[in-house]
């Protein structure tokens, strides 16, 4: 068994596909594929996947992960071509590639988001975490930077899901404003900052 | 712009994107016909079903036409349109229905016809046929409720009677001709399309009434045929449709992929409308079904393959085909699945074969639990069957089991209704050959019972409401034994049903007043029984009179000049039996019964083991 990341983007009308939503065109899109997919089993088996964490309704995304198990050898060309004309026109696969053994599981690392939010007054970047811990709603988020820099969101992007904040920096050298949930506050986000 | 600012605001707006996987998104042609087709309720109900999506790659499949998908939004999102003056559109090309040439409905269930009108003023299309301009679009009917649309004759151009995939290409032609010819001279057009075999065309009708109600005669005008005749295709093997059907984006309420393995029953079951008006059966070649099934799913991505029709138990070649399926589907984590099941064991056991990956609810209707009451409907079951099957499948696994009854048939007494609780109460005490099936969940539904058009039942009454109450008194009482949980059908529910079902033209005011003031009917927390009898009211119609008047033998039905093959003498004989309770068989197994659904040519009964 491998297994293996889709990484995907959804925008456009697709943007206002529900996390729900998007999971079921997905495993329709990875059904079609031809991969051998391997299920859970129980009385109603499912593929065997996982997801990056929900996006809110109406946000878009360039990159959004999911992972798969499959048996034997995909050919990971033949794959991406398939589930492409077999997902709705907003959506597409960029890349998929074999987990290597030590990658941890998606959900261990999927820990932050980093959001484009552009309004009337120009473009921004905001970061927020995604899990549990200190994790926040993106809409309190948005609703904070209205109050303190009366920035209107007009349309928000996520862009990216990163395992840490240095990654993130590392990404992205303009200014980053980090929401934190705990304090509900907004924050400008610097090198050195704790994962 | 409306997309990007307001969709957001609604419930599923997954609903309203027309971005499905498979959708065809042709863009509207200047000469050819460009159609819209509407399923009258939401989303979630009109993606589920199979009629329209053939229909839609019929037309679609040709080069010179287009089709188009709408529902009928949810309230939010109805009220947002109306709001900013948007006007229903098709979902795929976001055009308004106004601009299509034609806007096809299907009419599947009375408690949708306010959809419809509330559809037509969403679209802001004239309501009334009659008052519609040579620019309009064209709004065509079809469907089950095509045999009796006199309720809602008024607001439709014209309908189509039976199958439509072939008829829909002579009036796609039709269309494309007079399209071309500047769209002029609406009437004439309609004249025309009168002459092709299957079209009905209400306004070149007219019925004429007694003092009391009744129609004393239809009178066809300007030549029009009378009566009209149902289409059927002889062969279903030359018509393999739908191969790429739309998959819909949110969860619908059949969510899977339909393979419709025959068409019509001859079981001859008296209260079934689709028993009657389907016939004859048609089977397809088990080959051409396992190829096509497979490429169904293939073409989807979909987790459930539905082996439709009206009984698929009774298909010729069942266990072959299923076993074939289920045996290359099930590597691919795809469940083959039987949705309407004979109750007996032979389909518990097949239900159990095919369905090794998964075990949802089994679903069983008995109908009646009377041997008096079986004998009148003619469904042959024994409570023995009955038993048998529900131990079958307890020993295979199953703890959820549904079963349907109905109430208020003819010449049904209040022990009928009581036999139904003593027959449960039986499952439960001894269903597992003998002894009580342990942890089994029994989910009993009873319905009320709608006499319909085109079937032996035409002449009989319904029941009144507190008639209707007082068979739930008795099974609210009966029915509370452990493990059985019962739900019944809203008893003003099934009695507009049954106002609608066997109407005249007269209601077609009442229809629209009830419309203005509301519409999803079918839906029990917008459904307001009030609001219907307020409209009958202010139109001086008597509910009653249309629910629980026995029909006499030489009434003339509203419905006459409609022709559903099989023949009034054939039901009229029917319901003598049914009330002297004498069994009539299948004549896939015995002789012609000479219903009139054949035409002892090209259309008869078909069956793939290649008998006729």
């Amino acid at each position: 068994m491998k297994r293996i990341l889709v990484k995907y983007y959804k925008k456009g009308d697709a943007a206002f596909l529900s996390h729900r939503e998007t999971m079921r065109v997905l495993e329709r899109a990875l059904r079609r594929s031809g991969a051998d997919l391997v299920f859970t089993s129980g009385f109603h088996p499912r593929v065997k996947m996982s997801f990056s964490p929900a996006l809110p309704l109406g946000v878009a995304a360039e990159a959004e992960y999911l992972e798969a198990a499959v048996e034997g050898e995909p050919d990971l060309e033949e794959m991406i071509k398939r589930m492409n004309d077999a997902l709705p026109e907003g959506m597409g696969v960029t890349s998929l590639q074999v987990m290597p053994g030590y990658m941890p599981k998606l959900s261990r690392w999927a820990r932050y988001g980093l959001y484009r939010v552009e309004g009337g007054n120009g473009t921004l970047h905001l970061c927020m975490r995604l899990d549990g811990e200190g994790g926040g709603r993106l809409r309190d988020a948005l609703q904070l930077l209205k109050e303190r820099w009366g920035v209107e969101a007009e349309a928000v992007t996520r862009v990216g899901i990163y395992a840490s904040r240095d990654e993130i920096l590392e990404e992205n050298p303009g200014k980053v404003y980090f929401y934190h949930a705990g304090k509900g506050e907004l924050e400008e986000m610097e090198g050195s900052g704790a994962g | 712009m409306f997309f990007k600012r307001d969709i957001g605001q609604v419930s599923k707006p997954g609903r309203y994107l027309g971005i499905e996987v498979n959708a065809r998104r042709k863009p509207l042609s200047a000469s050819g016909a460009n159609c819209v087709l509407v399923y009258p309720d939401v989303y979630e109900i009109g993606m589920s079903h199979l009629g329209l999506a053939i229909l839609y790659e019929e037309i679609n499949d040709r080069q010179d036409s287009m089709a188009d998908r709408a529902y009928l939004p949810w309230v939010d999102m109805q009220e947002l349109m109306e709001r900013k003056g948007i006007p229903l559109f098709g979902l795929e090309s976001r055009v308004p229905l106004g601009l299509f040439d034609l806007v096809g409905i299907t009419l599947q269930h009375e408690l949708t016809y306010a959809n419809v009108l509330r559809i037509l003023s969403l679209a802001g299309i004239p309501l009334r046929s009659a008052e519609r301009r040579d620019s309009d679009p064209l709004v065509v009917g079809g469907g089950p409720g095509a045999y009796n649309p006199e309720p809602v004759a008024d607001f439709f151009d014209f309908l189509l009677l039976g199958e439509g995939e072939e008829v829909i290409h002579e009036i796609l032609d039709a269309v494309r001709e007079w399209k071309q010819a500047g769209k002029k001279d609406r009437g004439g057009f309609l004249r025309r399309c009168a002459s092709i075999p299957g079209v009905y065309v209400p306004s070149l009708y007219r019925v004429h009434y007694r003092a009391d109600g009744t129609v004393s005669g239809i009178e066809p005008l300007e030549g029009a045929p009378m009566p009209v005749r149902k289409r059927v295709v002889a062969d279903l093997d030359q018509k393999v449709k739908p191969r790429r059907p739309p998959v819909p984006l949110v969860e619908s309420v059949h969510d899977r992929c339909s393979l419709e393995i025959f068409r019509g029953c001859t079981r001859g079951c008296r209260f079934c409308q689709a028993g009657m008006v389907y016939r004859p059966v048609r089977e397809r070649s088990e080959d051409l079904l396992h190829g096509w099934g497979r490429e169904l799913v293939s073409a989807t991505g979909c987790d459930e393959l539905s082996l439709s029709s009206l009984s698929s138990a009774d298909y010729t070649r069942i266990i072959p085909l299923a076993e074939r399926l289920s045996r290359d589907l099930e590597r691919k984590g795809v469940a083959v699945s039987l949705p309407s099941l004979r109750t007996d064991s032979f389909s518990v056991e097949l239900a159990s074969r095919v369905g090794r990956i998964r075990k949802t609810g089994l679903t069983l209707a008995p109908e009646v639990a009377s041997p008096r009451l079986r004998a009148v409907i003619n469904k042959e079951l024994s409570d023995r069957d009955l038993l048998e099957a529900v131990g079958a499948a307890y020993r295979e696994g199953w703890r959820k089991m549904k079963l349907y009854f109905m109430v208020g048939l003819p010449g049904e007494e209040e022990g009928d209704v009581e036999a139904i609780c003593g027959l449960v109460r039986r499952i439960m005490r001894e269903g597992d050959g003998g002894g009580p099936p342990r942890g089994l969940r029994l989910s009993v539904s009873v319905s009320t019972f709608v006499p319909k058009p085109h079937t032996p039942f035409q002449w009989a009454r319904q029941i009144s409401l507190p008639e209707t109450a007082r068979r739930h008194f008795i099974l609210k009482e009966g029915l509370r034994i452990k493990g059985v949980t019962w739900k019944w059908h809203t008893r003003e529910m099934s009695y507009l049903e049954g106002v609608l079902a066997r109407g005249d033209r007269r209601l077609g005011p009442v229809v629209e007043a009830a419309a203005r003031e509301g519409c999803l009917d079918n839906w029990s927390e917008f459904f307001s029984w009030d609001r219907w009898r307020r409209a009958l009211e202010r139109y001086g119609l008597d509910p009653a009179w249309y629910v629980e008047r026995e029909r006499g033998e030489e009434e003339i039905f509203p419905w006459e000049h409609l022709s559903a093959g099989v023949k009034r003498s054939f039901l009229w004989e029917e319901y003598l039996k049914a009330l002297r309770g004498e069994p009539t068989p299948d004549c896939r197994y015995a002789d012609c019964m000479d219903c009139g659904a054949c035409d002892g040519k090209e259309i008869v009964n078909r069956l793939a083991g290649g008998g006729r």
